[in-house]
């Protein structure tokens, strides 16, 4: 990573058109991946990545530089593009550089570098046959192995001298079944910030067992009714609707554009009594984990419900000194090509007390939804679409027919205020968030939980 | 980046490094690019980016590999080539992993603009500023921007291999796109438009702010409507979210490997007459023109759709050679990380002879549908049903725009709407690597209350 005096010299150079601070984020990033498709392990991919960017803020307007070269005048010439944004005058201030020592370290037992390729190669082969025996209708499969290791450096003019390395493992598995002309398609793929021992926790068999479950489920499936019902979202997937329509709402840039529905309302009560939610970047080993984030800042753990009410935002660096508060630890950014955003990390509806099954007895019709495709959300309305991936009906309090092709419609504080039940199993969903073109491995989670009332879109009348 | 080797250098010194018996590609591209966003009549982010990679393709015995770097020196473009090979030796192998040969490309200097690549900052920052006061200047309901931006990219691409390719190009491209808040009461609504060229001063941002403006203004007071059967119009910003699925399905790796809805249908009837497809990697107008694809096979026009009849697929060289015929210049890579594979270039809906104010008057009572959300979860690509959620107006008495929608559910398959296109308009327009104009659907189940 880069000499101390030199990356100093850079945040001079930034500051010297003036500016309230200047940072530097350096990044190096060696990943590996193995794809296998149609049977066939089509492609390993090795990478190296490497650049730097550096930003210079003036209020919350920025100028952010980056170059994927390292020497001297690379960084020179970006310390001085980044500083066209900021023209307040004298130069600013670089304080000592001082390392910061982490408060939460997520270790990898087994590091990826050091599992030879056959092996992962050998782990996706076995998604591929696990997937194939699971039955005969299972039609095609695509498998993957991905591992990466980010090695980043953040310096600050405010002294902020910050040095992580994060490894990330994941398996994905994604299987098509066909019958009758009815062609469904399932998928799974946990992933953690950890080295290759995720892999023992999470065997291939396992998840391409769960991959092609979902498959062989969803063809006996009918169309999904339409129209108002009860919805038990199963464990994990009201995670994922709680980060795409409430999450996004709760980043604080968004608040402050004035595009967001939580805007002023900290303290109301806007949820459920039973939600309570969480952001938190310091669970152990966790895919949307880190010791610091992107901005130096450590990892936290941040409320968002508490019994209902709305207690804070997600800030970054610049949201926060606007609304002059400390930073969440929520400045992420996907590379050193891009400047840092609010994102949430592992964003979880903490568990209640309810039965699983006692939920669905007292469900006399509705519907069941055990996997969830991803969503997409109006911040500035709230209004989301998510499309049921693997969906049941509810009669007579038990849980029946598949049913294919349902979407979920609605509103985030009005699917938050319905709900009517918080079971006592937890689990979590892994993925990549996107937001003004960058991703970032977030996690999502909650317990089964029941929506009194949700809009069901399906075509079954 | 003056004092970098150039990049044709650095793919051939790659190529170079091949052992015998092995086939090598190396794909090389460099970029500027500079993006603006304001808000509040003040700049919010000058983002300003140089980079640089390498990607090299081993091919032994069958076996593929892939590696890449950014920015490598001269040791590291060997060390590509050293992991490249090391990763072809696991793969399983497959004898359609093969390069593609030279053939001869017609350059494409209108891809360049001299203008665009030399614009300064300063007049970037100052039509991104333009842009949002045309964005909040129209409408007294619109006084604000989520975002309003402008962008431009300068590029270069090479590519060299055993097989016998030598090709580089230089592009610019460039963007600017508005999110217009349109407030009332409580209620805030957004508004989106774009423009995407190869010059700046060409876009037309003045019609983007009012566009993204209205767009946002109209949606005021939207309430959910009642379930019923109606025309349907998209249009195309709604359009372009289907032909993004369709894409997906007109791949031949789709077909090949099970996945698409279009397998074995060709020279079937898949859609009504007025649906004429044609993917153009050579269409000046569209953002996806290339003089060659990203394995250096020439660009082409490709007819999928005409007569209502299925023609064809979108291949790249591998795709091609298992289906026993000839690349249609559809390899495409999201940049040097990754390896090459079959994409669309400018997939287009052939506009039609009315305008869309035409096709609103045949679809009176019928519904306008603006956005759709959802169609990349709620879509399945391989059997082709969707159910998707869906904002718009009601058509009024003459075609005139009325109440506004909102919270509605469309399920339908793509088969059936491909089926039902009733009349295509004269608006083509193009986003990222698809192009549609406003469409005539006949009627569909909207679900609301």
């Amino acid at each position: 990573m880069l000499d101390r005096s030199l990356v100093e010299e850079v945040l001079r150079a930034a500051l010297a058109r003036g500016g309230s601070f200047a940072e530097l984020f350096e990044e190096e990033r060696t990943s590996f991946q193995v794809r296998l498709d149609d049977g066939r392990i089509e492609e390993l991919t090795t990478g190296l990545d490497r650049g730097a960017g550096v930003r210079v803020a003036r209020g919350t307007s920025y100028g952010y530089a980056f170059s994927n070269r390292l020497d001297r005048a690379a960084l020179l010439e970006a310390a001085a593009a980044a500083s066209a944004a900021a023209r307040d005058g004298g130069p600013g201030t670089v304080v000592d550089l001082r390392a910061q020592e982490p408060a939460v370290f997520h270790r990898a037992r087994r590091p990826a570098s050091g599992v030879a390729a056959s092996e992962k190669a050998a782990w996706v082969r076995e998604m591929d046959e696990v997937a194939r025996q699971a039955g005969a209708e299972v039609r095609q499969v695509v498998a993957v192995y991905a591992d990466s290791l980010q090695r980043i450096l953040l310096a600050a003019s405010d002294g902020r001298w910050v040095e992580e390395e994060r490894p990330r493992v994941r398996l994905l598995c994604q299987v098509t079944a066909a019958r009758d002309g009815v062609i469904q398609v399932g998928f799974h793929g946990p992933a953690g910030l950890a080295g290759a021992e995720f892999v023992e926790a999470h065997p291939p068999a396992e998840v391409a067992r769960e991959a092609a479950r979902q498959a062989l489920a969803m063809l006996d499936s009918r169309p999904a009714p339409a129209g108002e019902l009860p919805v038990v979202l199963g464990p994990g997937t009201g995670g994922v609707l709680f980060h795409e329509a409430c999450g996004h709402g709760l980043e604080a840039d968004h608040v402050q554009k004035g595009i967001s529905i939580y805007g002023g309302r900290v303290g109301e009560r806007l949820a459920s009594p039973l939600v309570s939610g969480v952001d938190d970047a310091t669970v152990p080993n966790a895919w949307g984990s880190f010791s610091f984030d992107d901005e130096g800042a450590p990892a936290r753990r941040t409320v968002l419900f508490a019994e209902g009410v709305l207690r804070g935002f997600l800030y970054d660096r610049l949201r926060a000194e606007e609304d002059g508060v400390p930073s969440t630890g929520n400045g992420r950014r996907q590379s050193y090509a891009h400047p840092p955003l609010p994102r949430m990390t592992n964003s979880y509806i903490l568990p209640g007390t309810s039965r699983h099954d006692d939920v669905v007895a007292d469900t006399p019709r509705g519907l069941y939804v055990r996997a969830i495709g991803g969503g997409q959300v109006n911040p500035a309305t709230g209004d989301f679409v998510f499309g049921v991936s693997e969906g049941y009906l509810i009669e007579g309090g038990r849980i029946t027919a598949a049913v294919r092709g349902a979407n979920l419609v609605g509103r985030g504080t009005e699917i938050l205020a319905a709900v009517d039940a918080v079971c006592d199993d937890f689990e979590t969903r892994e993925g990549i968030c996107g937001k003004d073109g960058q991703g970032v491995p977030v996690g999502n989670g909650s317990p089964t939980l029941r929506i009194a009332r949700m809009t069901v879109g399906g075509t079954g009348g | 980046m003056a004092d970098r080797p150039d990049l044709l250098d650095l793919c051939r010194a790659a190529v170079a490094a091949a052992r015998p018996g092995e086939a090598l590609e190396a794909y090389a591209e460099e970029s500027r690019r500079t993006e603006v966003e304001v808000r509040d009549a003040e700049v919010e982010g000058l983002t300003y980016a140089a980079s640089r990679g390498l990607g090299v393709r081993v091919v032994a015995g069958g076996r593929l590999g892939y590696a890449w770097a950014s920015d490598p020196g001269p040791e590291e473009v060997l060390e590509v080539v050293a992991r490249a090979r090391e990763n072809a030796a696991v793969a399983t192998p497959d004898e359609h992993n093969v390069l593609p040969g030279p053939s001869p490309v017609a350059p494409m200097p209108e891809l360049f603009r001299a203008a665009q690549a030399g614009m300064p900052t300063e007049r970037k920052v100052a039509l991104a500023l333009d842009l949002e006061r045309a964005t909040v200047g129209l409408d007294p309901k619109v006084r604000r921007v989520e975002r309003a931006e402008v962008g431009d990219a300068v590029s270069r691409v090479a590519i060299s291999s055993t097989t016998g390719i030598l090709a580089a190009y230089e592009r610019t491209d460039c963007w600017c796109a508005a999110v217009a808040l349109a407030e009332e009461g409580e209620e805030t609504q957004t508004g989106f438009s774009f423009r995407i060229g190869r010059e700046l001063d060409e876009l037309g941002w003045e019609e983007v702010g009012r566009e993204a403006a209205s767009r946002a203004a109209r949606m005021l007071g939207a309430v959910k409507p009642p379930t019923a059967r109606l025309p349907v119009i998209l249009d195309p910003f709604a359009g372009s979210s289907f032909l993004g699925v369709l894409a997906g399905a007109l791949s031949a790796e789709s077909v090949l490997k099970g996945r698409s809805l279009f397998a074995g249908l060709v020279g079937e009837r898949v859609a009504s007459e007025p649906f004429v497809l044609v993917d153009d990697g050579r269409l000046l107008a569209g953002p996806a023109v290339a003089p060659f694809d990203d394995e250096g096979v020439p660009t082409s026009r490709t007819e999928l759709v005409t007569g209502g009849v299925l023609r064809g697929f979108l291949h790249d060289t591998y795709t091609a050679h298992r289906a026993g015929t000839v690349s249609t210049g559809n390899a495409r890579r999201a940049g040097y990380r990754s390896t090459p594979a079959v994409g669309a270039t400018n997939l287009h809906l052939l506009p039609g002879p009315e305008p869309p104010e035409r096709l609103l008057v045949r679809a009176e009572g019928g519904v306008l549908i603006q956005d759709v959300s959802g169609v990349h979860s709620g879509a399945n690509p391989v059997s082709g049903e969707f159910s998707v959620g869906a904002t718009g107006l009601r058509i009024g008495k003459g075609g005139e725009l009325a109440e506004p929608l909102r919270e509605m559910t469309v399920a339908s398959t793509l088969p059936e709407i491909l089926r039902a296109v009733v009349a295509v308009a004269d608006d083509l327009r193009f986003f990222a690597s698809v192009g549609i104009p406003t469409v005539l659907v006949g009627e569909m189940t909207l679900g609301g209350r």
